[in-house]
């Protein structure tokens, strides 16, 4: 007989591609848990490390010179200091979070792991984001937490600290995958991290209220989107802003939605990711 | 045919001076390899520290005629060698166990004390070049007038070497990364930071007072300090005995650790 030799349908249908659909939900899902998983695996070092430097520096201004005699605007010094660092630590985190992520995946040749995946360039863009968005709130939130034991901090305007939380998380994420994947080596964002994110965020209200520095650099301040988010998050806590609220949160907007299409651009160009 | 006379066991004398120093020197290179980076780092953060006390405190006197930008320069200077000198020892002993090379260490001709000497003294000198970066670029912002040289490059001295020993130590008993990040957070950063670097101790209520007495750091920072401004709270003498003693401690912990071969024989 040649029946046996016949090709017989096989039972059931045949494989298909897999259809994704609009959104490859269950590739962005996994992604983000990576990310976010990539940080809590080491968390002494990724949430405790930073909560602890936050109640130091903390520490150190309450106690230098009578400061917790001394007055911001009407208002106790340390609770002037206490959201400004929370808002430092939330950005260097999420900033370190991203960049790190995607140089040490370069360098170590892993990150065709996360190009070769039938992944939009908005997808790997939000993957990523998110994880330092989160990295950046919880880090955000340790701090705050572990701050309110020694300074009772009262949340003046609850949605507001959200609103600023997520977007100085989100902000800082995507410099960091912007940084990340324009960096070659782990010098190139270094270097970055010690002379632009560390100074910027130092230096844009965290410690003084703008009202300090001289005239000129109080107009450059309100050219430094970090400052925004210092004095918005700020505000929050202490119902005091040194600037307008609603210019702060359209330039944090605005600044973000800039950022998101930079990096989108450059997932979707492969740019220094794809030879 | 004459027979050669076999090969004679190289006398290395009472102390392997050679082995030290190459031991040494490895890791004096290693440093400098990376010098761009591993100097970048601690000297921008004490320029922001400068940066934001003058501009939310500035103007006043921290000591009778000691400004606040001189009060903290000695205090910052403390503060990147202690963490460099920390580091510079800790990382490459940690580095050699995970990578197994500890075992060229163990097997060289260096008794226990040597390689405590060799690990001990690369850091302490990396971190006095923390120190010295930091030192100069402060003194373009800050008048610092050094009246004592000698007692300031005493106590940085003592502090490089105190902390490149914990270093040391830390570096032999971590397991892995973790445990020597976690040092670093714990111990080596609120050691750094409330050591009476940012405040007079005058100004700290009671309690505080009494914990920054007993923190090592803060001997150093007041020795550098005097050495520095040409003020100091309190008895140089008193510090100087403590560095001195807890140094001797620590490398008695140290030498033990390796002797025994702690962690890093099977």
């Amino acid at each position: 007989m040649s029946g046996a030799m016949e090709k017989r349908p096989l039972p059931g249908r045949p494989p298909a591609p897999r259809i994704l659909g609009p959104v490859n939900g269950l590739g962005l899902w996994t992604l983000y848990v990576k990310e976010v998983r990539r940080f809590l695996n080491v968390y002494t070092q990724t949430l405790l490390a930073p909560m602890i430097v936050s109640l130091l520096f903390l520490a150190i201004f309450a106690l230098a010179l009578g400061g917790l005699r001394r007055q911001v605007g009407g208002i106790d010094y340390i609770h002037f200091l206490a959201p400004g660092l929370i808002m430092m630590t939330m950005m260097q985190n999420a900033f370190a979070n991203t960049s790190s992520s995607i140089v040490i995946a370069k360098v170590q040749g892993n990150i065709v792991d996360v190009l070769m995946p039938p992944l939009s360039a908005a997808e790997l863009t939000c993957g990523i984001a998110g994880g330092g968005l989160t990295r950046g709130v919880m880090v955000g939130l340790a701090s705050g937490l572990a701050m309110w034991v020694f300074v009772p901090l009262r949340p003046h305007a609850p949605l507001l600290i959200v609103y600023y939380a997520v977007n100085a998380s989100l902000m800082l994420a995507l410099l960091g995958m912007a940084g990340g994947i324009w960096a070659e080596k782990f010098d190139h964002i270094a270097a970055v991290t010690n002379f632009v994110i560390t100074p910027f965020s130092f230096l844009s209200g965290t410690f003084y209220s703008i009202e300090r520095l001289p005239p000129g650099w109080q107009l450059a301040a309100h050219f430094n989107p970090f400052f925004y988010l210092i004095d918005g998050f700020r505000y929050g806590f202490i119902g005091r802003a040194d600037s307008s609220l609603w210019l702060g949160a359209l330039v944090v907007l605005g600044v973000n939605a800039s950022l998101w299409l930079l990096v989108h651009r450059m997932f979707a160009s492969g740019y220094r990711l794809k030879a | 045919m004459t027979a050669r006379p076999a090969p004679l066991p190289r006398p290395l004398g009472p102390f392997n001076w050679r082995g030290v120093w190459a031991l040494y020197r490895r890791d004096i290179v290693r440093f400098l390899r990376f010098a761009g980076e591993s100097l970048a780092g601690p000297v921008m953060s004490s320029l922001m520290f400068l940066a934001v006390f003058e501009l939310s405190i500035g103007g006043v006197e921290m000591l009778p005629g000691v400004p606040l930008g001189a009060f903290i320069a000695p205090g910052l200077v403390v503060f990147s060698m202690a963490h460099s000198a920390y580091e510079n020892a800790a990382v490459p002993m940690l580095y050699d166990k995970m990578e197994g090379m500890i075992g060229d260490i163990l097997s060289a001709p260096l008794r226990p004390g040597e390689i405590v000497l060799a690990y001990t003294l690369s850091g302490a000198s990396n971190g006095l070049l923390s120190g010295v970066s930091v030192l100069l670029l402060m003194a373009l912002f800050v008048d610092l007038a050094v009246p004592h040289p000698l007692v300031a490059l005493a106590f940085g001295l003592c502090g490089a070497v105190l902390f490149a020993l914990a270093g040391l130590i830390v570096g032999v008993w971590a397991d892995r990364w973790d445990g020597y990040s976690a040092a670093q957070t714990f111990v080596v950063l609120p050691l750094g930071l409330l050591s009476g670097a940012f405040f007079t101790l005058d100004s700290l209520p009671e309690a505080a007072r009494l914990a920054v007495q007993f923190n090592p750091t803060y001997y150093v920072v007041n020795g550098l300090r005097y050495g520095l401004v040409g003020a100091a709270e309190g008895s140089l003498w008193f510090g100087a005995a403590l560095l001195v003693g807890l140094i001797l401690a620590l490398g008695a912990l140290a030498w033990r650790m390796i002797a025994t071969g702690y962690k890093i024989k099977s």
